[in-house]
């Protein structure tokens, strides 16, 4: 099961920083994922800063699975203290996830968090902590079992509370306000990513504000367990020339997206399964070879040149129109990425003439899977062979 | 008369070595010749790798010879000499 986190967020009307602050961080080879919500006390910078603060520590805390309650503790205690009001306060919403469901949430102070299954909303039990320095603050804690297609929905005050006052919503859109429009859009798209589940709501959430003009900080945190896209890179010829077949086959058959990253390889492939390879000419493809086609392989590109362009992509994401590009955006529209890279070596590569020096497909690759692991929070797999 | 086929090399090693400004010829040859050749991209040919040919890349194929350190002239040349 994959966790798709996204949050949304619109600005209160004429103020030029967020007051809400989202964080998270995924840790692929955990399969965990931690996200928190806050919403700061007033709005602008001044929000903006408690947010931000309670949010990063939060997660912080959250990630090295700091006891909850000192946590918060030590959160409140450090922000610093509003001139107007005499207090210091910021509200949040914390998931700690797993990908096998199990799921912890804490909340305090924000709208409670809305968990739908199947169409209905389901209304999970939870422990209250009451804070030992501040009165007024109460944290709910629950514990739960996420199950596949299951979506969680976090959202700051902003959001219920729109339109507060008006005849249509006296008190603001509420809760089950919210919860009406979410299960109207997943009825007609039931599928719907986390991202743009999240945008929906806050551009309808705009909608219903007088004049579309917000007057609070408005965030949606969405949460989605669904099945990864996967998808698998095949790029070089096995070492051992016997298999190709195999390999050939074990590519083809993979359920997921499929991309050949090499001419030699994608003739490998042509000749042992028999499916006719084009390599296109073009003149306009930059400095990099145009792109291939070939039946059943969603993107097919010339292997070394297009490779350490793609990972010098991905590293400072500067790219151009060209096919390194096309490999990247392939590589980040996918949750889970496989390589089945094959060690043989074209010995013309490492030719001293040549004008360009040509890097190791080993090395590239072992590079590209750190990137795509450490700085975009993919999963990696890397199979040489 | 048969047509001539003209298949230009986009493997890794041609590319570099030339191979991109050969790509020029999908303009050129039509406009030259009509439909009396055709030309067409290929990945790796393998001729790099052969040890006889090794680095006189960058190949094209015209039918079934092959123009080493391949340059627009020298393929406009071959496609001359089959069409003469």
């Amino acid at each position: 099961m994959f966790i798709d986190v996204a949050c949304s967020q619109k600005k209160k009307y004429n103020q030029n920083a967020y007051g809400d602050y989202f964080a998270s961080n995924r840790f692929p080879n955990m399969n965990r994922v931690v996200a928190v919500l806050s919403d700061g006390l007033g709005s602008g910078i001044k929000a903006n800063i408690l947010a931000c603060m309670t949010s990063t520590m939060l997660l912080k805390f959250m990630e090295n699975h700091f006891d909850i309650e000192k946590s918060c503790e030590i959160i409140m205690n450090s922000l610093p203290v509003c001139k107007v009001r005499g207090i210091s306060y910021s509200t949040f919403s914390a998931i700690d996830c797993f990908d096998d469901g199990k799921a912890k949430i804490v909340e305090e102070g924000n709208p409670d968090f809305i968990w739908i299954r199947n169409g209905e909303v389901l209304k999970p039990e939870y422990q209250t902590i009451q804070s030992k320095d501040f009165k007024n603050r109460r944290m709910k804690v629950y514990n739960i079992q996420l199950e596949k297609y299951d979506r969680i929905i976090f959202c700051s005050d902003g959001a219920t509370q729109v339109a507060m006052g008006t005849k249509k919503y006296p008190l603001g859109l509420e809760r089950n306000g919210l919860i009406k429009i979410i299960l109207n859009k997943l009825e007609q798209d039931s599928e719907i990513s986390s991202k743009n589940l999240s945008e929906y709501l806050v551009k309808q959430i705009e909608l219903i504000a007088p004049n579309r003009e917000l007057k609070d900080d408005t965030s949606i945190l969405s949460i989605y367990c669904r099945d990864p896209r996967e998808s698998l890179i095949f790029t070089g010829p096995p070492f051992h020339g016997e298999k190709d077949n195999y390999y050939a086959k074990t590519f083809m058959e993979f359920k997921g997206k499929k991309a050949i990253s090499g001419g030699t390889t994608a003739n490998i492939i042509s000749r042992e399964l028999n499916i006719p390879v084009i390599a296109k000419l073009s003149t306009n493809s930059g400095k990099l070879p145009g792109l291939s086609e070939m039946r059943g392989v969603d993107l097919v590109t010339e292997g070394i040149l297009t490779l350490t362009k793609t990972l010098e992509y991905l590293e400072n994401g500067k790219p151009e129109e060209n096919a390194a590009k096309i490999l990247m955006d392939f590589l980040l529209d996918s949750d889970v990425i496989n390589f089945l890279v094959g060690a043989q070596m074209n010995k013309a590569h490492y030719d001293p003439n040549l004008p360009i020096e040509i890097e190791l497909r080993k090395n590239i690759i072992k590079q590209m899977a750190k990137v795509l692991e450490e700085k975009y929070l993919k999963k990696v797999n890397v199979q040489f062979v | 008369m048969a047509k001539v086929t003209v298949k230009v090399c986009l493997g890794t090693t041609c590319f570099v070595m030339g191979g991109n400004n050969l790509q020029e010829l999908n303009d050129i040859i039509p406009e030259k010749y009509g439909d009396k050749v055709e030309v067409m991209g290929s990945n790796c040919l393998g001729l790099c790798s052969i040890n006889w040919e090794y680095s006189k890349a960058p190949y094209v194929k015209v039918d079934e010879e092959v123009v080493t350190e391949a340059t627009v002239e020298k393929v406009l040349e071959v496609i001359d000499k089959k069409l003469a």
